[in-house]
């Protein structure tokens, strides 16, 4: 499965960039997300709660980042596991044209499922993948956008 | 008295016996849906097991951590190998000299195989606490392929057996090979082709499909443990050698274990097989004290237990200029999956694949089968067709379009030279069968001139014209099969499950008042044997069908048989029917004598009593004589009126039948319509004309689904790709065209009532009648071969190739 998109980010892209490593962010913006811990700069360990057609199951996984293309360009390989409702793993490369005040994001994203999502999921999977990834980059470009006006205002939080 | 008694004719029809269109005895039960199949089964304290299946195709195991599954309230145990080991359990022997694991032992081998097993107070519970088994893996390189099985490098994935050279049917020559299984002469035939006037060759690819029987396996398992019985309830084809299997595996003692059969929804190969639920089942029973019931669900069954055919068959055909067949060259690799569990008698691991001549008088022929292992789920089974016979139906029938095809020969007049000639019976073919009886021409030319053979090939030909000129954009395909099986396995000579001989049996007991029970060795699934075993009994024993209570499938109570599937109930147990029947009516014949004081030699046998020749008004009737064997003390006879025939088939039966299938196929959506279906079969006697009609419809429905969208595919990672009944074509009234149906009859020379079988002839014909009208409709476009199922999207991709779409 491929999905490929890009998105236009209404903030400039070295804050895009911190946002994309701020676990905060991402876990509001990740679909499902339960849980989302730092090991390092380059390691993340996540819980996922996923709903494929029949198929819902909380997914554990690791993504390691690759920022050495960093700010332009950088990516990602993770797997997880479902338990009984299958497996996935993938890959992302993500690009961050610099366009001002706003960022262009591209995305090519492979990722390869197994068990019964695969089999009860398949004609649902990519559908749903590119909801997901819709939905991520929406609530992200938000979450970057409210954090980019905060900026502005006195320090409130952390 | 004797004014009272209908006359002869009458009493034909009151028996219902042989050729009356009875209607199902057991229809009144199943259409009030007062079955009684195994879910129905319910016990006090029944417990529930379900398995934790893996998600991978291909992957070792690392840990199972059962603890949050086990903390689920209502959850009694959850199995592992490691828990089998210790009672040697943890694998299982196979039908084809393989073993198998009953619980992954280290590693998995295809996806959807069995982990662990759950055992929960509730089905809702096993299935909830078989998601918090946590089980690691670390995931191995996956081959579909059964060719990249075979290359040098491939991935090992056999480990337990990379080293062993020699396997259950010869040696093994690559890590992942199991068996080359060879007949016929390969020089001679390889000479012949090399030397042919015309030799057409093709690879012809018989894809994998399931049986996907509606009601899925199951079993309930009861372990007594206060008088030491197990009792097994389950979905079995063959309940005797499942006992023979449970007591061999469990260490149990023969008379301790009760198999029971109940009504079965549907088996077509697929319930032939030892799974591990049944074994997981029976351990979980006696270790909890407890029934235990497992039943597959529908991914369960489509993923994990036995599928059907996956066999990639290389042919060679040669022939001279004028269409003279002189020679048959065939390789087959077969994809076994990850254990070689096909159903086959053990002398046969391609089963019966060599009545791959056809109906076909063909000189000489070699056929080699190279059994391959990948990861894939186990099985082979046959799958509504005797042993690999509907494979070889379809690699034949296949090769003989391909070769009209290259002569630029009518396929009609191509198979009429070549047929075995009704003279030639009992004909020996090059691979080695005696085919018993048949008419082949007879049949052909009934089912050409039934269809206008020659008017639709008219048709046919000015569709073509029209479609050139732009007219219309749909194309006419007339899809012929001559096809000859070989069923009722078999001579215990050289047929065996086991080491179990394949003969079948029939014990009869006639009721003082003139009824009867005939038990079976065999078990029906569908095929309707209460009402057509009880009609080849009245025919010899003179009681009306309706008196005689059919009963199978209770180990305890049956007599000893080898099951109901390869259609050799009729060939098998049917002839045991009749000769028991044939028992009987000899001590009645004694019997009567005495009650007429005649001798036995001047009584004679008409429909439903003994006459005494040449006095018809002197007679008893098999009702007076019951009666008498109960209440009469005769002279050097035993009370009662029983008997039992076990029967060892001199040779196999082979049906034969001739089918058309007529079809539009709009090139642009790749829809076919199929408009016409014509089936002729010649099964022998007919028993009961109405069930092998219905017979007949079932089959070739079935073979509708595999001929045009039904298969098990796998993904590049061993995903299967077809595990529900959204993917997995299953037709409804929807799909399903009109069949007309139609009959030779030939009675087997060597058969008590001269019967062949029939319930599995509509698949081994259905198959290649559709798909030969599919490519005989692109045959003037010059497709060759087009691999089935032969789905829309295919069609389409298949005149998309041509230039068919401008």
């Amino acid at each position: 499965m491929e999905l490929k998109e890009e998105i236009l980010i209404p903030a400039p892209r070295d804050q895009v960039y911190a946002a994309l490593n701020d676990p905060e962010i991402l876990k509001e913006s990740i679909p499902g997300c339960e849980e989302l811990i730092k090991h390092s700069d380059t390691e993340l360990e996540a819980k996922v709660v996923l709903k494929i057609g029949p198929v819902k199951a909380r997914f554990g996984g690791n993504v390691t980042l690759d920022p050495s293309g960093a700010p332009e360009q950088f990516s990602l390989t993770g797997e997880g596991s479902g338990g009984a409702a299958g497996f996935a793993k993938g890959s992302a490369t993500v690009e961050l044209e610099d366009r001002g005040a706003e960022t262009l994001l591209r995305y090519d994203a492979k990722a390869e499922i197994g068990g019964k999502l695969a089999q009860l999921g398949s004609r649902l999977v990519q559908s749903t993948a590119k909801k997901l990834a819709a939905k991520f980059f929406a609530t992200f470009a938000e979450k970057v956008t409210q954090a980019q006006n905060q900026e502005g205002e006195p320090a409130e939080t952390a | 008295m004797n004014d009272m008694t209908p006359n002869r004719e009458e009493r034909v029809a009151n028996l219902k016996g042989l050729g009356c269109k009875r209607k199902r005895v057991e229809d009144a039960r199943f259409t009030q849906g007062k079955g009684n199949y195994v879910d129905d089964i319910k016990l006090p304290g029944m417990l529930f097991g379900d398995f934790v299946r893996s998600p991978y195709a291909h992957a070792r195991i690392k840990s199972i951590n059962a603890e949050a599954a086990l903390a689920l309230p209502g959850v009694i145990a959850v199995l592992t190998a490691k828990d089998l080991e210790p009672l040697g359990l943890h694998w299982m022997p196979t039908l084809a000299g393989d073993k198998q694991m009953v619980l992954a032992d280290g590693k998995v081998l295809f996806q959807g195989q069995e982990v662990a097993f759950v055992v929960a107070s509730d089905r809702y519970v096993a299935a909830d606490a078989i998601e918090l088994v946590e089980v690691e893996y670390d995931d191995l390189p996956v081959i579909t392929d059964p060719f990249k099985a075979l290359e040098d490098g491939a991935t090992v994935l056999r480990e337990d057996i990379a080293d062993k050279k020699e396997g259950a049917h010869g040696p093994r020559r690559h890590h992942n090979h199991i068996f080359l299984w060879e007949e016929g002469n390969k020089a001679a035939t390889e000479a012949v082709i090399s030397s042919a006037d015309v030799v057409a060759e093709e690879m012809v690819y018989y894809h994998r499909t399931h049986p996907c029987p509606l009601e899925t396996c199951g079993c309930v398992a009861s372990m007594d443990k206060i008088n030491g019985k197990l009792t097994l309830y389950g979905t079995f084809q063959a309940p005797h050698v499942v006992r023979t299997v449970a007591s061999l595996l469990s260490g149990i003692d023969e008379h301790n274990i009760r198999v029971v059969s109940p009504d079965i929804g549907g088996g077509f190969g697929n319930k032939v097989g030892v799974y591990p639920g049944y074994v997981c089942s029976i351990v979980a029973s006696i270790v909890t004290g407890k029934p235990v019931k497992w039943i597959e669900d529908r991914m369960d069954n489509l993923m994990a237990t036995a599928f059907a055919r996956d066999y990639w068959m290389q042919g060679k055909i040669a022939a001279t200029k004028e269409g003279k067949i002189t020679g048959l060259w065939c390789h087959v690799t077969a994809d076994h999956g990850a254990f070689d569990a096909c159903a086959d008698p053990t002398k046969y691991p391609a089963g019966f694949f060599h009545i791959c001549t056809g109906s076909y008088d063909i000189p000489v022929a070699y056929v080699g089968v190279d059994g391959v292992y990948t990861n894939k789920a186990p099985g082979g089974v046959a799958y509504r067709c005797s042993f690999r016979v509907t494979e070889a139906a379809y690699f034949i029938e296949r090769m003989i379009e391909i070769l009209a095809q290259k002569l630029d020969m009518d396929a009609a007049e191509l198979r009429r030279i070549n047929f075995i000639r009704k003279e030639q019976f009992p004909y020996h073919s090059a691979l080695g069968w005696e085919y018993d009886s048949g008419d082949y021409h007879t049949a052909w030319d009934k089912a050409l001139e039934a269809v206008d053979y020659k008017g639709l090939r008219k048709e046919q030909a000015e569709r073509l014209e029209a479609f050139k000129r732009g007219e219309t954009r749909k194309l006419m395909g007339i899809g012929l099969t001559f096809f000859t099986e070989i069923v009722g396995a078999g001579p215990v000579k050289n047929c065996d499950i086991l080491g179990m001989g394949m003969f079948d049996s029939c014990e009869i007991r006639i009721h003082p008042t003139g009824s009867a029970i005939a038990r079976l060795g065999t078990i029906s699934q569908g095929q309707g044997h209460a009402t057509t075993f009880a009609q080849i009994l009245a025919s010899e024993i003179g009681i009306s069908a309706d008196k005689i209570t059919v009963e199978e499938g209770d180990t305890d109570t049956a007599p000893y048989g080898l099951g109901t599937y390869g259609s050799r109930s009729t060939p098998v147990a049917g002839a045991a029917t009749a000769l028991a029947g044939r028992k009987i009516r000899a001590k009645a014949q004694m019997i009567a004598a005495y009650l007429l004081e005649v001798h036995d030699n001047d009584l004679e046998w008409d429909v439903d009593r003994f006459v005494v020749k040449g006095a018809p008004e002197r007679f008893k009737t098999m009702a007076e004589i019951a009666y008498a064997s109960y209440n009469q003390a005769i002279p050097g006879l035993e009370p009662g009126l029983e008997a039992v025939s076990y029967y060892d088939p001199p040779n196999m039966t082979y049906p034969f039948g001739a089918y058309i299938c007529v079809m539009d196929i709009d090139v642009d959506t790749g829809v076919a319509d199929i408009r016409q279906f014509y089936a002729l079969d010649d099964c022998g006697t007919r028993i009961n004309p109405m069930v092998i009609e219905g017979q007949v419809h079932g089959g070739l429905t079935e073979a509708l689904a595999i001929a045009m969208g039904q298969e098990i595919a796998y993904d590049e990672m061993g995903n299967v790709k077809t595990g529900t009944l959204m993917d997995f074509f299953l037709p409804t009234a929807w799909e399903t065209p009109n069949y007309v149906t139609d009959h030779t009859e030939t009675p087997s020379p060597h058969h008590p009532i001269g019967a062949k079988g029939v319930g599995e002839s509509p698949n081994v014909g259905g198959v290649p009648a559709f798909s030969n009208a599919v490519h005989d409709a692109f045959r003037a476009f010059g497709l060759k071969q087009s691999h089935m199922p032969h789905d829309h999207w295919r069609i389409w991709k298949t005149a998309n190739k041509l230039g068919l779409h401008g």
